[in-house]
């Protein structure tokens, strides 16, 4: 049990993880929102098609403008570009996105990299589980579990579930976890990330002396 | 590193180191978590402030530029029931996932809650809150 790594590792590793996410896309890391927009998949779908959509507007609008102006510098035949500009019109609609379409700096982390990172959580945590020699497939919470909280399996599993519910809808409200708001944020010194953090680990301590101490 | 393989690339580095170093540190055991939350054990209580101080002298040093952040109305209740959820289910929605991984199977149940909860969060706030959270750019 006392395997596991002290506690400056944790810190280097931790901190390592967090500013290589930050230093090389720019972007905040956060698994509860990578949960969140890969729940809702199908609206941030629709939310990346707009965005595309509306990068095609642009370089269809931008493609007009130069066209626009070829045609005037260029060619004074008003007849050949009448009879031309409805059907390129529709072509280059969808066409010229894919070519042109800005990199808007801010835009969230595509969809696919979302799950990417959950898979890529689960790989190296049983990795991680299987080299200490810790993997064991249970159908308990561990030792812990059973004499803090319950030894019932049903309560176990009613108790993990409403405390699942309350982390995920929590984490939500509130707009970030452990790492969205704890490591990214404080590290930023946000003030709205310091006052989450602050709150959810008072909580969780209050809490826990609860079913510690009284229960 | 901002393309789209770009990004894809370091989500799965992040995901892989992430996941490595949380089972490693043990946020994963109930026991350890607990002996956290009632400071009868400081390791894992240090790893997290030691990663937050690592990080706010990297990011100070490199001068990154401070995401805008608004304390909303959700904050203080939404981490209140996390807090709460994760004192007794022993799970972020980063945890359960390692859990799963170092096989307790029972974490499964965490994560249909967790999902089950964000669901019920994205529906009350449709419908009740109306919060303009922008919480997503986290």
């Amino acid at each position: 049990m006392s395997n596991y790594w002290p506690w400056w590792a944790g810190a280097i590793g931790l901190a390592l993880v967090t500013i290589n996410y930050t230093l090389t896309t720019d972007r905040s890391l956060g698994v509860s929102a990578a949960w969140d927009r890969v729940l809702h998949w199908r609206s941030e779908r629709q939310l990346e098609r707009i965005d595309a959509q509306f990068t095609d507007d642009r370089a269809l609008v931008e493609a007009f403008a130069a066209a626009t102006a070829e045609q005037f510098a260029t060619s004074p035949l008003a007849g050949a570009t009448r009879g031309d500009t409805p059907t390129s019109s529709q072509e280059v609609g969808p066409h010229a996105g894919d070519e042109t379409a800005p990199v808007a700096p801010l835009r969230p982390a595509p969809l696919v990299t979302q799950a990417a990172l959950l898979l890529s959580i689960f790989v190296g945590g049983w990795v991680a589980a299987v080299t200490a020699g810790r993997f064991q497939l249970r159908f308990d919470m561990g030792d812990g579990f059973r004499e803090i909280v319950t030894a019932n399996p049903n309560t176990m599993i009613s108790l993990l579930f409403a405390g699942g519910v309350l982390v995920g809808f929590g984490t939500r409200l509130a707009g970030g976890c452990s790492s969205g708001h704890g490591l990214s944020g404080c590290g930023r010194l946000r003030p709205v990330s310091i006052l989450a953090t602050a709150v959810f680990f008072g909580t969780a301590v209050l809490v826990s002396f609860l079913l510690w101490k009284v229960i | 590193m901002r393309t789209r393989g770009g990004v894809l690339v370091a989500n799965i580095i992040a995901g892989l180191a992430l996941g490595y170093t949380v089972a490693n540190i043990g946020y994963g055991d109930y026991a350890e978590l607990n002996r956290m939350f009632t400071f009868q054990d400081l390791r894992m209580l240090l790893a997290f402030a030691g990663a937050v101080v690592i990080i706010v002298m990297v990011f100070a040093v490199l001068r990154v530029r401070r995401a805008p952040g608004r304390i909303h109305a959700g904050v203080i209740p939404g981490a209140v029931l996390f807090g709460t959820g994760w004192a007794i289910s022993g799970g972020c929605p980063a945890i359960p996932i390692v859990q799963v991984a170092s096989g307790y199977l029972p974490a499964l149940v965490t994560i249909a809650g967790v999902i089950v909860g964000m669901w019920l969060c994205h529906w009350a706030n449709a419908r009740y809150f109306h919060l303009d959270r922008g919480s997503c750019g986290l």
